[in-house]
């Protein structure tokens, strides 16, 4: 009886607020819809709408899919020390935290589903139904932790907001053995989207052991960079707080992070180069061309002085600690990581193909489409549950109930 | 017509074969242009809403629901057969044989390439597109022949597009490539739902319709033997080649990966790959690696070979050979 | 009557060298695919292996109807480098050291130079005589390792003689036109590979 109360004010929640919710969600529902519109074209069609081919047969899906694998992660990993060590100012936007992770493992799902051939076939990946073979394929293994991992970030919260919205205490020792899994859970699952490129011997472009920590060091750039601006636009319109001292907190995490990032890169760039074997083609095609062909070199250069630059502002007291420098950084991350952790990882590994050809990838307009559609309905998603958690946060939004809008 | 391949081991189709390659082109390209109209009917017929992917291949629920091969019992295979056979029939007005022929006790497939002995004529991807019901567009050529410079040795400086007026020419030599069916296969290791395995014979093989097309195999495998088709494959009727095997040429649908299988339609009943009979200068050896008596037994032998990438220990049993 | 007689073997002439640019023509490079016909078994050094029937036009056996004892012509034993006769005929085999009758029998013109056994050999078991010089390639052919064999790995083969591949005369294969390259596959990039 409890819970249908809570769904039914949930979902009035949902449909009541300012004219700039309604802007923002018909926004995203557009998007979302155009995206499903060209969607149902692949699907009819075949793949070929898209600009995938033998050469490059993962493209813009799967760099998406890895990019928001380390949104995941990192937006757990975190918050963590914040349940273990009640660290006051990080706690209180935990479950923003959480909230950020299952909208991007939304999404990241969501990227899987849209490069599948034949999504009608994914209950052959349901065990005994179907066959999930475990364990010798990574790709088995990431439906698992990735879907535990959803699992996990959705119970939790869940679990916690519902306490609160009773206005009862949680009970600790029931749900600190979960909040510890999603520690080594969030690894994993960055970890094995890592392996699933990293096990590939014919692709020598991924196939050395330093890019499950880079996967690991460039998630902690991109996602606490998103959550800095989250907080920032969450505090602005709701009556949610977040101290600045908790942002630079995470401002801080973020420079350590970078620097890593940065010396993995530095690492990676010294054996290719120095010892100059025919593996260093792919990193030649992404950051200089190879044969004429330089389709990457643009972006890959920005990316690069994105982060170079971000890791600058964020090492810096003065500019780390001034919003507007904070946020160019921020900014300039994200895009510097999306580019490196997904065009730029995926495409060069197919380049040159194994048999040497460089045919180079981008995306078809469908593939853009479906993309900003995803992206609309993480967003979407995002949104909704903010949209819940927050009063509920803020103490506004109980059984007892409190109606102010968010 | 469609039993074209089968006669091709006569006389007479071969020597026309080969005879006329020039005069063969411009058939060729003819074909292609019936395609279009089947492309749209099948579009039409495949449109069927939003979520319309269950249709894809004219789908029944039967088909919808069937599993994957290696669990499907005697009776469950007969019928899967028996149902293609009708949905072949409805779809292309042919009469199709589809067989599912298990691997011969004591046979493990190796296959030989003479490298010396090669021209680069490309006569063995044309056969085994027409063979294997390969997509003419989108274009799937199981065989890749690569031209290399003498004295080289590197992929990246090697050409597949090249068109010269003869071959071979001076200054080069050619390697054909296609599936190596690695003994420690990259490809089936990584497919989520095993809709990829080694047979016991070695041939690796495909379940078209348990495979979810996820690409992972084609980012595993280290000699791009494996192609995805890319929209609904197009087929000159009368090309079609109706003596098929479940895991072989069976035709295909969209959205699936599908690759060579050593001819598993023939080389289950005995006979040669088709690659192998059309090969105008008997570069290419093809016989049980169990028997000492066999040609590649014999090849493993007698000549020096080589496998490609072998620092990747994929095991290919897919050998180049010095034959002269 | 001696005039006679000399037209007619003319005439014989004639129609043979248009038989042999048939047969020089039908297994030269130009297809090189070679014609097999039915399998026999030929008995080989103890191993038993089916060969087909030589394709030779039946037209072309006849050699004796000029070449013979009982006829005008005389065994020419100095090597030339024209052919007056088989003008067709452009002999290129192991450079310019075989001649005719290196491999025709000089006496009996339907036969091929015979083994150490002093049997004539058959135009149907040249190999036979092709691999007194190429021994190690009449070898691997035998092996199945040279050469071309259709059928059934685990059954009955054609092999192809070496003739069928190999014009004799002319032994190396000439160039043959390739199959098109395969289309580059659709992409928006520009259409373009290596180099």
């Amino acid at each position: 009886m409890v819970k249908s109360a809570f769904l039914a004010s949930a979902a009035k929640r949902l449909v009541t607020g300012p004219r700039t919710y309604y802007l923002w969600v018909g926004l995203l529902l557009v998007v979302a819809l155009t995206g499903l519109a060209a969607y149902s074209r692949q699907v009819t069609t075949g793949l070929v709408v898209t600009g995938l081919t033998s050469y490059v047969p993962w493209g813009l899906y799967i760099g998406n899919f890895t990019f928001l694998v380390g949104v995941a992660a990192a937006a757990v990993l975190l918050i963590i020390p914040a349940y273990i060590y009640d660290f006051g100012p990080i706690k209180e936007i935990v479950i923003i935290g959480e909230a950020l992770a299952v909208s991007a493992l939304i999404m990241v799902l969501l990227f899987v589903t849209a490069d599948m051939g034949r999504p009608d076939r994914l209950w052959h990946l349901v065990p005994g139904w179907g066959i999930l073979n475990l364990p010798s394929s990574l790709l088995g293994w990431d439906i698992v932790v990735v879907n535990g991992y959803l699992f996990l970030n959705l119970f939790i919260p869940g679990y916690l907001l519902y306490k609160a919205y009773q206005m009862k205490e949680p009970n600790k020792s029931f749900i600190i053995p979960f909040i510890l899994l999603s520690i080594p859970w969030a690894v994993s699952i960055h970890t094995v989207t890592a392996f699933i490129y990293n096990g590939l011997a014919s692709r020598p472009f991924w196939n050395a052991s330093i890019l499950a920590p880079r996967f690991l060091a460039s998630a902690f750039c991109s996602g606490p960079a998103l959550i800095i601006l989250v907080y920032q636009i969450i505090r602005k319109y709701t009556k949610f707080h977040v101290k600045d001292e908790a942002l630079f907190t995470i401002a801080e995490i973020i420079c350590y992070a970078m620097a890593i990032n940065l010396f993995l890169l530095g690492a990676e760039f010294f054996k290719e180069l120095y010892s100059d074997t025919h593996h260093l083609s792919p990193l030649k095609y992404l950051y200089n061309g190879l044969h004429g062909k330089h389709a990457l070199v643009p972006w890959i250069r920005t990316a690069l002085c994105f982060n170079l630059i971000a890791f600058l502002i964020f090492l810096v007291p003065a500019t780390r600690k001034n919003f507007k420098t904070l946020n160019i950084a921020c900014v300039m991350i994200i895009i510097g990581i999306w580019i490196e952790k997904g065009m730029g990882l995926i495409v060069p590994g197919f380049i040159p193909a194994p048999l040497g050809e460089v045919w180079e990838y981008s995306p078809s307009p469908v593939e853009i489409l479906v993309t900003l559609g995803i992206w609309a309905t993480g967003m979407l998603v995002f949104t909704m549950i903010l949209k819940i958690i927050i009063p509920i946060e803020t103490g506004d939004f109980t059984k007892e109930g409190g109606t102010s809008s968010a | 017509m469609s039993r074209r391949k089968d006669d091709a081991a006569s006389p007479s189709g071969n020597d026309q074969q080969t005879g006329s390659g020039t005069a063969d082109d411009p058939k060729a390209a003819g074909g292609l242009e019936k395609k279009a109209g089947v492309s749209r009917r099948r579009f039409l017929a495949g449109t069927a809403g939003l979520f319309g992917m269950i249709t894809v291949s004219s789908c029944s629920w039967d088909e919808f629901f069937q599993q994957n091969f290696r669990r499907m019992t005697r009776e469950e295979i007969d019928q899967t057969l028996a149902r293609l056979q009708a949905q072949y029939k409805a779809k292309y007005g042919k009469d199709f044989v589809v067989g599912a022929e298990g691997p011969i006790d004591g046979t493990l497939f190796g296959y030989a390439l003479d490298i010396q002995r090669c021209i680069g004529c490309r006569r063995c991807v044309y056969a085994c597109v027409e063979e294997n019901n390969q997509s003419r567009d989108p274009q799937i050529q199981y065989i890749r022949v690569l031209r290399f410079r003498d004295g080289n040795m590197d992929f990246e400086e090697s050409d597949l597009y090249y068109d010269p007026d003869r071959v071979p020419q001076e200054g080069y030599y050619y390697l054909p490539v296609q599936c190596q069916h690695c003994e420690n296969a990259p490809c089936t290791k990584v497919c989520p739902v095993q809709a990829t395995w080694k047979e016991p014979d070695g041939i690796v093989v495909v379940d078209y319709n348990w495979c979810i097309g996820c690409r992972y195999c084609m980012a595993a495998c280290p000699y791009m033997g494996r192609w995805f088709n890319w929209a609904d494959p197009v087929i000159p009727a009368e090309e079609l080649n109706t003596r098929t095997h479940y895991l072989g040429n069976r035709p295909r649908f969209r959205n699936i990966v599908e690759k060579c299988t050593f001819c598993i339609q023939r080389v289950r009943k005995g006979r040669y790959p088709a690659c192998v009979e059309v090969c105008p200068v008997g570069a290419r050896k093809f016989g049980n690696l169990l028997d000492p008596a066999s040609e590649v037994s014999r090849i493993l032998r007698d000549k020096r070979v080589f496998r490609l990438k072998e620092e990747l220990n994929t095991q290919p049993k897919f050998y180049y050979f010095f034959g002269l | 009557m001696t005039g006679n007689k000399r037209t007619r073997a003319g005439a014989n002439a004639l129609l043979l060298a248009v038989a042999l640019a048939a047969w020089a023509a039908g297994s030269g490079a130009e297809s090189l695919s070679p014609s097999p016909g039915p399998a026999t078994s030929a008995a080989e050094g103890g191993e038993d292996f089916p060969v087909p029937f030589n394709p030779l036009p039946k037209t072309i056996t006849p050699c004796r109807a000029c070449h013979g004892p009982e006829k005008d012509f005389k065994i020419n034993w100095t090597r030339e480098e024209a052919l007056r006769v088989h003008t067709n005929i452009r002999l290129h085999h192991g450079g310019v050291r075989v001649w005719c009758l290196d491999c025709h029998s000089a006496e009996k013109r339907n036969y091929l130079l015979p083994l150490s056994d002093g049997k004539p050999i058959t135009f149907e078991h040249s190999y036979e005589l092709c691999g007194k010089c190429h021994g190690t390639k009449y070898r691997d052919w035998r092996n199945g390792i040279h050469g071309k064999r259709t059928g059934y790995w685990n059954g009955p083969k054609t092999y192809h003689l070496c003739t069928q591949c190999h014009n004799p005369h002319r032994p190396r294969f000439r160039p043959i036109k390739p199959k098109p390259p395969p289309k580059r596959p659709r992409s928006p990039v520009e259409a373009s590979t290596k180099h």
